[in-house]
């Protein structure tokens, strides 16, 4: 299964929840790949903590590949192998294969889809699709000629079944712009039924995430004044009404990651050591992850709105 | 003067095996001309023979800059209806002339490359067998698209029984003394070296195709019953994870089935020592007791819980 | 128990591959199109009375080539009912024989234009396209697909795309197209193959050429056997194109219609056209059997065959 990773705007938290995402399916047993299509800015692989290619890789990458600089295969890195972290460089017992594909160094955006670019990148869906249960494309944010590509990639791979994660996060501009980019002119809806895509089958196949979030019940809050907390339970509340209203609510997300301090200081793999040994991420934000790494392949998650 | 090639193997992306005639379908990759099959010990078929150009540097172990001109022949093949192979050699010629010919010369000799200049064979097949230059011929790309053209077939519902990686096995064929060397690299890159008596056949390359075959079927099960954990997990849950080898693989072990009475000797050699044979048997044991157990254990919790 | 031999067959496994009766060269007397039709019968005479030396001279160098003098030579006639459709068979053919006979030249053989795209259901020109292997430009090591313009084939690699790779990247600068096989200069050849109106595919006339070059070479099969037999006359000939066989056999006594060597007696103006019929026929891959089915015959007979094919072709312009 292919799932894109997408976000109305930068700075949302993509890219670390994604990968935590892969990371937790890995360790659920199944083999996955990571593929850094966030081209102008492949950082993946510090998220990872695989120091050789933190900015992107310097050998053959997605780019060189795609654009066909004589690569027939892009450069992969095996995470359990080469991530500098020592607590993720032994497999876990029962875990499967997890693999990055990053990114050039240097690289830039598509200037545009040209044709032999958009075959490659069927040609690798569907290679990575025969190996590995899922594959987690981070499309990067907003709308791009990646976001096209992938568009139309999956209207020629039409057994290949594929989702769509919104990443986004729980403030006002942050609602109405991931609604925007999903049904707004030229955004995903628009562009994928001009390219073939069933509008409706395609609307079931794309979620919201919504990151960063800070429930107004949460632990942290405790120290907080009564009018401070009134205040943002009605902020709360106003912003649930405004989701709903924009279609980007409750049945249509497919699960929240509350705000660590962790996420927001250093973008990294939240590994079961952090929460019970060194304790500097939260359960909560693990669990998170977890449930989030079961629910995008569960179809029960995923029936039609 | 030599002979180079490389062969990968993957599952067939559907969720059944698929018969005879959908395999003929799929292979049909050139108008006008048949799709082989036969069907004794197990259905094989094999696509056309095709031709890509090539005018390239040469892999060299001295790192020599040898340029060669000339086509590949590759073909795609599914046996048992289940496993899917891209295959692609080519024999290295010295040409008579140190200049690029018209092209109508090298499709008067298709299948072969020639060396344009002087060159040593030993220095050719040492690079090749090693690590070929990224600019080099590269005969794995081309057979990886004759496995995707059979993957992406429309006839084929892409929902696999579970999920594997290709395997390459690359390989290379001079004259001599008998011989042959099976080297396992990473986890999907294999070589073989081997020295054949008298000049080159086609079935040198069916031979090292048979191997490739059998190595992916070892390297596939072998992954299986590591994602199984034996021991690690409840039975019942190995005895899932365990069943689509039972499936789908166990009955495809055919060893030298289409190999030429001249070469199955290399197949003997090799299954003496590693013992190709030997391991797929002990791992095939390994699956059917572990299921043998798990439905011992079921049947005596049925009766357990009638008893009560 | 002494051990037993045992060999086991099956049919489905195996390669059969037809042989074709051979000439020892074949002579294309003309080739026929609408305006010279409208010319009327007098610029077909004068066309053949250019043509009867040539047609002789080879004639008679074959026989001095082969043991006995018993060189066996046929002639062909081809008629553009592809491009455009004029007149019948019944009114053209005898005017054609007529005037062939006024300079004292037997056809042999007539065959239709359209046959080479088209024949007795079998696709030939989708064959011959499926056959092409295209000639690749340095550096070409397989990691690619082969670049293919549909629809176009060139000897060389063409100029790149002008405009930038990736955003803030370089842009590509203009660059001349290249021979590949070139000796100090190119000459950079891209022909049209075919172009598609509606859905409908028109073969261009070099691509048609090709076609006809190969199988009066005997090179082509469909499923092993000949794509096509040249069927014998009948006494009237058709009212309509489509009635009248692809290759029509007029002289009961004449030689094979294919044959290892061609020879095309054409007009100057078929120069560039024939251009191009060489630049597709020297990436058309034939079948490895067939070839040395072909070479092993005239081996047979004494006779040492051109490896390329396209050096068992040859023109006179006149």
């Amino acid at each position: 299964m292919l799932i894109f990773a997408i976000s109305d705007k930068g700075g949302t938290g993509r890219s670390v929840t994604s990968t935590n995402i892969v990371y937790r399916h890995a360790l659920q047993g199944n083999d996955v790949c990571y593929l850094d299509f966030d081209f102008g800015s492949p950082t993946a692989g510090a998220i990872f903590s695989v120091g050789s290619v933190a900015r992107g890789t310097t050998r053959k990458g997605l780019h060189d590949y795609l654009l066909g600089e004589g690569a027939p295969e892009p450069h992969r890195v095996d995470v359990w192998t080469e991530s500098d972290r020592e607590g993720l460089r032994t497999k876990p017992p029962g875990a499967g294969r997890l693999v990055l594909l990053p990114g050039n160094e240097g690289g830039g955006e598509l200037p545009a889809v040209e044709e032999e670019t958009l075959r490659r990148c069927v040609q690798l869906f569907s290679r990575l699709d025969e190996e590995f249960d899922l594959v987690m494309v981070d499309v990067s944010a907003g709308r791009s000629f990646t976001a096209e590509m992938v568009l139309q990639a999956t209207v020629r791979l039409p057994s290949v079944p594929f989702r769509w994660l919104v990443f986004h996060r729980w403030t006002r501009q942050h609602i109405i712009a991931a609604d925007g980019l999903v049904t707004g002119a030229d955004g995903l809806l628009d562009a994928g039924t001009r390219f073939g895509h069933d509008r409706n089958a395609l609307r079931d196949r794309i979620r919201f995430v919504r990151t960063a979030v800070l429930e107004p019940d949460a632990a942290e809050l405790v120290g907080l004044r009564d009018e401070q907390r009134a205040w943002l339970f009605a902020c709360d509340t106003e912003l649930r009404e405004l989701a709903s209203r924009h279609k980007v609510g409750r049945t249509s997300m497919l699960g929240k990651i509350p705000l660590d301090p962790i996420l927001q200081w250093r973008e990294q793999l939240i590994s079961d050591e952090d929460v019970l040994a060194s304790k500097i991420a939260n359960a909560e934000t693990a669990a998170a992850f977890d449930d989030l790494a079961k629910k995008i392949v569960d179809d029960a998650a995923w029936e039609g709105l | 003067m030599l002979v180079m090639g490389e062969v990968h193997t993957g599952l067939l992306q559907n969720s059944g095996e698929i018969p005879e005639s959908t395999c003929r379908d799929v292979l049909q990759l050139l108008s006008g001309e048949r799709v082989r099959v036969s069907r004794r010990p197990i259905v094989y078929a094999v696509s056309p023979d095709l031709l890509t150009g090539v005018d390239c540097r040469l892999p060299s172990a001295s790192q020599s800059r040898i340029r060669g001109a000339g086509t590949v022949l590759s073909r795609s093949s599914i046996t048992g209806g289940r496993v899917v192979q891209g295959s692609s050699f080519t024999r290295i010629e010295r040409s008579g002339s140190d200049r690029r010919q018209p092209w109508s010369h090298y499709l008067a000799r298709p299948g072969v490359v020639e060396v344009l200049g002087k060159v040593k064979s030993r220095d050719l097949a040492d690079g090749f067998a090693e690590d070929p230059p990224a600019d080099g011929l590269d005969l794995g790309a081309i057979s990886a698209r004759f496995l995707d053209v059979v993957q992406s077939s429309p006839l084929l519902d892409r929902r696999a029984p579970f999920k594997i990686a290709r395997t390459r096995l690359r390989w290379v064929a001079e004259e001599g003394e008998p011989a042959i060397r099976f080297t396992l690299h990473s986890e999907q890159m294999r070589t073989v070296r081997l020295v054949h008596t008298g000049e080159f056949t086609p079935a040198v390359a069916d031979l090292c195709e048979d191997l490739a075959l059998h190595d992916w079927l070892l390297t596939a099960l072998l992954v299986i019953i590591e994602r199984a954990r034996i021991g690690g997990t409840p039975g019942p849950e190995a005895a899932v994870k365990l069943a689509p080898a039972v499936d789908h693989l166990l009955h495809l072990w055919m060893p030298s089935a289409r190999v030429d009475d001249v070469l199955s000797a290399y197949w003997e050699s090799l299954d003496r020592r590693p013992g190709f044979t030997r391991q797929w048997q002990s791992l095939v044991d390994r699956v059917r007791d572990q299921l043998a157990v798990h439905t011992l254990a079921f049947l005596r919790e049925k009766s357990g819980g009638g008893a009560r | 128990m002494t051990s037993v031999n045992a060999t086991f067959g099956e049919v489905a496994a195996e390669r059969r591959i037809a042989s074709a009766p051979l000439s020892h060269v074949s002579i294309e007397l003309g080739h026929l199109y609408m305006e010279d039709f409208e010319a009327g019968p007098e610029r077909l005479r004068e066309q053949f009375r250019r043509v009867a030396p040539w047609a002789g001279t080879v004639r008679s160098s074959w026989q001095d080539r082969v043991p006995g003098g018993r060189a066996r030579v046929s002639t062909c006639f081809l008629i553009d009912d592809y491009f455009s459709r004029f007149s019948t068979p019944a009114e053209l053919v005898p005017m054609v024989l007529e005037a062939a006979a006024d300079c004292d030249l037997t056809i042999d053989y007539i065959a239709r234009e359209s046959a080479c795209a088209v024949s007795d259901g079998v696709e030939l020109a989708r064959l011959v396209e499926d056959r092409l292997v295209n000639d690749p430009p340095p550096d070409t090591n397989g990691s690619r697909p082969p670049v293919k313009e549909s629809g176009w084939l060139c000897n060389g690699a063409r100029s790149p795309q002008v405009g930038t790779v990736q955003a803030m990247g370089k842009a590509n600068r203009w660059a001349p197209p290249l021979q590949n096989a070139k000796r100090g200069h190119s000459i950079f050849v891209d022909v049209e193959l075919w172009d598609e109106n509606g859905g409908k595919r028109t073969w261009s006339c070099p691509f048609l050429a090709a076609v006809w070059q190969l199988l009066r070479l005997g090179l082509l099969r469909t499923d092993g056997r000949l794509p096509l037999r040249p069927v014998m006359r009948e006494d009237a000939f058709p009212d309509d194109w489509e009635s009248l066989p692809a290759v029509m056999q007029l002289n009961p006594a004449a030689a094979p219609f294919s044959a290892y060597t061609t020879l095309s007696v054409l007009s100057p103006r078929f120069l560039p056209v024939e251009l191009a019929v060489r630049t597709i026929l020297s990436q058309v891959a034939v079948d490895g059997d067939v070839l040395r089915q072909v070479v092993a015959r005239s081996g047979g007979e004494g006779i040492r065959l051109e490896e390329e094919l396209v050096d068992r072709i040859s023109y006179v312009f006149a």
